[in-house]
């Protein structure tokens, strides 16, 4: 196991290299025009020229590929260019990122616990009446555009009062406690539909296997045969999900950070693209990449640990 | 030089009329401290985050409303669009009027974004603002119109000469400065008002290097507000600066500005809720809050901007073959042609995409807007041939039709009907899409669809000019401008030979030549921009060169920019006033009122402003007479 | 020995109650032969559903009305601006009425035409890229989940697709080729067969070390029969699911895309353009109706996608079948 972790550890960082630069091209593929915003007719070709000279994007891209991985070694990831100019991305992200952590790993909790939880209660009501209503909820979350109905609950929900006072404040303010709990419920709202689903699938699936009736044959309680046999099995592809989306909560949300105004990391990547800041762009993806496949790679590892069945590595012996 | 000798003092006079005027009045009907009028706090939201508050680099409005407020500048505006001394007391300018002598108001301190001192505002803080703008390291988006009036500041940003001594700003001692300009500015006070003429530390500059304007704590305050707190994406706190020079005048403590990409959506409930002072009305939602009794008590016009929008017709065309430009070039070198379409156009059934209750409000039939400069206390708009046009309505089907009838007679033979007109749009919101939409089924209904074939194409916002206009990859196409001073000469750039617009130096029209090879329109307006001492006379050449513009059809004057609709209780009219510059950001002289102002209200008030200002504007030049 | 245990052996020693049974050859043949077929009883479960056989009725005649919808009698052009004869401007935000009968949008376009237009060109786009996406999606995760010698690379290739920002590939897309539904089409193609490559190769990674695998292979049973005939049997379920799902999700992107300005030109109307308009007048609660008849329209699709997708999983999951 430590041999393939360190083997795929050291893949990654090749991933990383190929992604990054990939991504280094093609943000210089993106027509010129772009890094001036709507001045562009307001400026005289010399003050262009010093424009794409501070943003260093005059040198040939070799130049500029090269100067890029010189400064990332010695850990720099750059200053901001058009986003906040001169504004090193380290300090840019660090204010954001604590926002969407927080608020993602607390969706993660939030949806995992009632989302098990709604699929099992759906599992053993197979067919039956609670079943139907948590499924009809899970058909809604999954079927209804989310810009939809998040932003019909931002609406109705802010304007319930309570003896004239609202009782959840339309934006999100780090103070109030009482403005945490509606981007928190939107937030997992997708992710209990979700994991619900996927538990009563493979609680459904894993119960029609014969080694259940194996179980149920010899005397085992049905909260025995549950815990230690239907939970395992069906919580193994969700294993491999669980790492990644732990890491990437820092991504934040790009809907619902924007619609509360939580200064997360939510919609930044997108927002630097369009804007063409090159050095923001190649920063979030270098972090974000690096987090995906560290994410892809523990999943592996924990399916692994979690059902001693599959094999990661090749062993001898085998096709 | 004699009528500019003439024309400043007045200026002058008419503004220490107006300062020394108002006070003492009020003086004797009520107690000074009086002035300082009650007034709330302001909320608000905000969809669109600032990148920087480095005013000496930036050019986008936004940003620049944040230095607006923490720094002045040596003059501003009053609210009737008056200049006024800022941090300048008083200023001179030489019989060449190429030197203008700035007294600095003495006193007057730099703070830092927790309140301390930091140093005194002298005369140095220009000098070293400019020599800051002008290096190319900085790589400054205006540092060009700095270089454009003052004497050797180009030479020096190009790097032609070292010695930034030669530059045409200097501080002659702590409090005098002095600007020496490469030819004579009648508008140069009004440039003034915009921030590369903006002071800024030396020392201060030197400490945060790069860092300057990066955020809050990277600046020194001058101004009515100090950015008590900016967080990125988050929010922006303005507090009074107790200790500024003309305290009295901020009536507002604090204004506090809250991050929500979703602003436009939600800031109008948000206000029905009491949470924000003020929230502009989307076009959508127009009709309800108009038809509503409650609702429409509240809701007001917002002031129209100074950019201008036309359609164009493009004479240079060059775009693929499926729309067939040759075709294109035959017939809109056709003034007929042109005619029919600038005739044809129903500008208010395509404003109704973006105004649909008043659109005749934003409707510009010229090239300048209406209320950007004024001469003999006439408007810019009323000089010579363009009453004419800023009087009637371009839209007349009947002539339409008489100019499609020849226009057909003249290029039957020549052209292929229906002709293919190219009409990008940017696929980034719906209001253009709509407004093309529009456009092409009210143009081909009222011409035939035998005549023309309107075709809109969409173009996504990456490099969406660059892939249009500035290709020439369009035969129609609403294009627009804003000014860069308070004078029209701003407003002819686009179609002076160079430009990156229509291109209408490539016209095939004789009489469109001159014999020394300039073109008609390039020599009228040469001719005013020759024109530097008797503004009447200029303002009037350059009308004449406007009106030719839209004479000849070579653009279809279509409407200014802003407008909308606004709920809030922002006092208008108590702001400063200005076309160009940063003085209209200001929140100085306004209120938060107890009430928004309704329709009517707003009506009576903007009448009063317009005689406050059609006066004030009539004592100066009578003064000067 | 429990008297109970005594008592079974009693019967069993009891004569009476068993006699041998004369050899009869065609029994034993009845014996050996199954006339189970695994799309046969597939088939037969799924039809038993009745609200799955609503909803396909439901779906058909819903594609059968897009289809020949324009060629009705009194219906308008989607693009149409309807201009009120009176004033000469277009007549906009009328409120559903006989002549409208969904109402007009913000220009004065024909809602109800609009938005079958839009439901055409949005389940034309949906379908195109689901079939890509099941059809290129499967047989790479298929065989990438299968082949081990590719795995490390088909992992490399795919953690470099999938993490360079598809934001940037559709922003370069669109620069070159312009808004267009060819682009749309194309967008979504080049990056959405990645999901599901990833979940069958997840899926396949699970189950190919099971013991009938092992099986096979210890018979010399080729790779390709393996994989069609040993693990996509067992994953026909939660494929099909998988497809349910990115109908709704197709029409989310296209969502997305509007909403960055790389969506489909304006004559061509679809549910994304449409929820994107409706959005916009989500506010004023008169105009709603401008979200609600699309976002409606678009959640029956959707719904009745999903529902039946879980309906048929159910049913080909062939330990469902009895």
């Amino acid at each position: 196991m430590l041999k393939y972790s360190i083997k795929r550890l050291l893949q990654s960082l090749v991933t990383v290299f190929i992604v990054i630069t990939l991504v280094f091209l093609l943000m210089r593929l993106l027509p010129e025009e772009g890094y001036f915003g709507d001045g562009y007719d307001k400026l005289t070709p010399e003050q262009r020229e010093n424009i794409l000279r501070k943003f260093g994007l005059l040198d040939p891209w070799y130049i500029q590929l090269r100067n890029f991985y010189s400064s990332l070694l010695k850990g720099d990831l750059g200053k901001s260019i058009i986003y906040r100019p001169d504004v090193p991305v380290i300090d840019i992200i660090k204010l954001k990122i604590p926002f969407s952590a927080a608020f993602g790993l607390a969706a993660i909790c939030v949806s995992l616990f009632f989302g098990l939880t709604m699929g099992i209660h759906m599992a053993r009501n197979k067919g039956r009446f609670w079943d139907k209503v948590w499924s009809s909820y899970v058909v809604f979350i999954n079927a209804v555009p989310a810009a939809v109905y998040l932003l019909f609950i931002q609406l109705y929900i802010t304007g319930l009062k309570f003896r004239g006072r609202s009782i959840f404040p339309m934006l999100f303010n780090r103070h109030d406690p009482r403005s945490w709990i509606l981007p928190l419920i939107s937030m997992s709202l997708g992710g209990i539909a979700g994991y619900a689903l996927w538990m009563r699938r493979y609680m459904v699936d894993q119960l029609n296997q014969d080694y259940i009736r194996l179980a149920r044959a010899k005397g085992m309680s049905d909260k025995q045969i549950m815990v230690k046999h239907v939970m395992r099995n069906a919580f193994v592809p969700m294993a491999q999900y669980l790492p990644a989306s732990v890491l990437l909560t820092i991504s934040g949300s790009i809907y619902i950070e924007s619609l509360y105004s939580i200064p997360g990391m939510g919609g930044l990547l997108v927002d630097v693209i369009q804007r063409q800041d090159n050095v923001m762009v190649q920063a979030l993806v270098l972090i974000y990449s690096t987090l995906g496949i560290w994410g892809l790679f523990l999943g592996d590892i924990l399916m692994a640990i979690f059902d001693p069945r599959i094999r990661l590595e090749k062993r001898e012996g085998a096709r | 030089m004699k009528v500019l000798k003439r024309v400043i003092p007045v200026l002058l006079m008419a503004v220490v009329l107006l300062a020394g005027c108002t006070p003492t009045a009020e003086e004797t009907d009520t107690p000074p401290e009086s002035k300082l009028r009650e007034s709330g706090d302001v909320y608000s939201v905000y969809s669109g985050e600032i990148t920087t508050i480095n005013y000496l680099v930036t050019s986008t409005t936004a940003e620049f409303s944040v230095a607006a407020n923490v720094v002045d500048c040596l003059v501003e505006y009053d609210h009737l669009g008056i200049v006024r001394p800022a941090l300048a007391e008083s200023w001179e300018v030489s019989d060449d009027g190429l030197v203008w002598t700035f007294k600095i108001r003495e006193g007057v301190k730099w703070y830092t974004y927790q309140g301390e001192e930091y140093a005194d505002v002298t005369a140095q803080d220009w000098m070293d603002a400019a020599r800051y703008l002008l290096n190319p390291d900085n790589a400054s988006a205006t540092a060009n119109i700095f270089y454009s009036v003052v004497k050797n500041a180009e030479e020096y940003y190009l790097g032609e000469i070292d010695d930034f001594e030669q530059v045409g700003v200097k501080a002659v001692d702590d409090y005098t400065l002095e600007y020496t300009l490469k030819h004579p500015v009648p508008y140069f006070l009004s440039m003034l008002t915009y921030c590369p003429f903006m002071p800024a530390n030396g020392d201060f500059l030197e400490e945060v290097g790069d860092q300057f304007g990066t955020d809050h704590t990277k600046i020194l305050y001058c101004g009515a507000y100090i950015l008590s707190e900016w967080r990125h994406q988050d929010e922006r706190i303005y507090e009074k600066n107790e200790n500024y020079w003309d305290a009295d005048n901020i009536h507002i403590k604090k204004i506090v500005s809250r991050y929500n990409k979703e602003a436009a959506t939600l800031a109008p409930e948000m206000f029905l809720r009491g949470e924000i002072t003020g929230a502009t009305i989307p076009t959508a939602s127009l009709d309800e809050w108009m038809n509503d009794p409650e609702k429409s008590k509240m809701v007001r016009p917002a002031e129209t901007s100074f950019y201008s929008y036309w359609y164009t017709f493009n004479f240079d065309p060059n775009f693929p073959d499926e729309y067939e430009p040759e075709n294109w070039k035959i017939a809109v070198n056709n003034k007929n042609f042109r005619k029919a379409i600038f005739h044809g156009l129903d500008r208010v059934s395509a404003l109704l995409t973006l105004d649909p209750y008043e659109p005749e409000r934003m409707l510009n039939n010229t090239i300048t807007p209406k209320n950007f400069v004024a001469a003999g206390g006439k408007d810019y708009t009323m000089i010579g041939d363009l009453a004419k046009w800023t009087a009637s309505d371009s839209f007349d089907p009947d002539l339409a039709l008489e100019y499609r009838d020849k226009a057909r007679e003249e290029l039957e033979g020549k052209c292929t009907f229906p002709i293919k007109v190219m009409m990008p749009y940017n696929t980034s919101g719906t209001q253009w899409a709509n407004e093309s939409q529009v456009v092409e089924q009210q143009l081909e209904g009222l011409l035939g669809e035998d005549f023309i074939d309107i075709i809109p194409v969409g173009f996504p916002p990456t490099g969406f000019l660059n892939a249009t206009r500035r290709a020439g990859n369009y035969a129609l196409q609403n294009c627009n401008w804003g000014p860069d001073y308070a004078d029209p000469e701003t407003y002819t750039e686009p179609f002076y030979p160079d430009g990156t617009y229509n291109w209408p130096e490539k016209a095939t029209d004789p009489a469109y030549l001159l014999e020394d090879g300039r073109t008609v329109y390039q020599k009228m307006v040469d001719d005013a921009k020759a024109e530097v001492l008797d503004i009447e006379r200029r303002l009037e050449l350059f009308a004449a060169a406007e009106a030719y513009v839209i004479e000849e059809a070579w653009v279809i004057p279509f409407r200014v920019g802003g407008g909308g609709y606004v709920a809030t209780k922002l006092e208008p009219f108590a702001s400063p006033y200005a076309p160009f510059g940063v003085s209209s950001l200001q929140y100085k002289g306004q209120i938060v009122m107890e009430e928004p102002m309704g329709m009517e209200e707003y009506k009576a008030a903007r009448e009063k402003w317009e005689k406050d200002r059609a006066a004030a504007l009539e004592a100066e030049a009578a003064a000067g007479r | 020995m429990s008297q109970k245990e005594q008592q079974v052996i009693q019967a069993i020693e009891d004569e009476a109650l068993f006699t041998f049974a004369e050899y009869d050859p065609e029994a034993a043949e009845r014996v050996g032969y199954s006339d189970y077929s695994y799309w046969g009883s597939t088939l037969k479960i799924f039809l038993k559903n009745k609200t799955a056989i609503f909803l396909l009725a439901l779906m058909a005649s819903l594609i059968l009305f897009t289809t020949i919808q324009p060629y009705l009698p009194n219906q308008k052009s989607p693009t149409k601006i309807h201009v009120d004869p009176a004033t000469g401007h277009p007549l906009r935000n009328q409120k559903p009425s006989n002549e409208y009968w969904f109402g007009t949008n913000v220009i004065g376009q024909d809602l109800w035409a609009r938005i079958w237009s839009g439901t055409r060109t949005s389940l034309l786009i949906a379908i195109i890229v689901g079939i890509w996406e099941v059809g290129f999606g499967i047989f790479i995760g298929a065989v990438w989940g299968y082949v081990r010698q590719i795995d490390a690379f088909m992992t490399e290739a795919y953690n470099v697709i999938n993490n360079v920002p598809t934001t940037i590939l559709l922003m370069l897309l669109a620069y070159i080729l312009r808004p267009s539904f060819r682009t749309m089409v194309i967008a979504m193609c080049a990056t959405g067969w990645l999901g599901m490559a990833r979940f069958v190769r997840n899926q396949i990674v699970i189950i190919r070390d099971r013991e009938y695998n092992l099986a096979s292979r210890c018979l010399g049973t080729p790779t390709s029969r393996i994989i069609t005939k040993n693990l996509l049997p067992y994953l026909v379920s939660v494929i099909v699911m998988r497809i349910a799902l990115s109908i709704p999700g197709t029409i989310g992107w296209e969502v997305f895309l509007t909403y960055i300005g790389l969506g489909l030109p304006i004559d061509t109307p679809s549910l994304g353009n449409l929820l994107n308009e409706g959005r916009q007048v989500m506010m004023a609660p008169a105009l709603r109706y401008q979200l609600v008849f699309p976002a409606v329209v678009l959640s029956v699709i959707t719904i009745s996608f999903y529902v039946l997708g879980n309906a048929f999983a159910d049913a080909s999951d062939p330990r469902n079948h009895y």
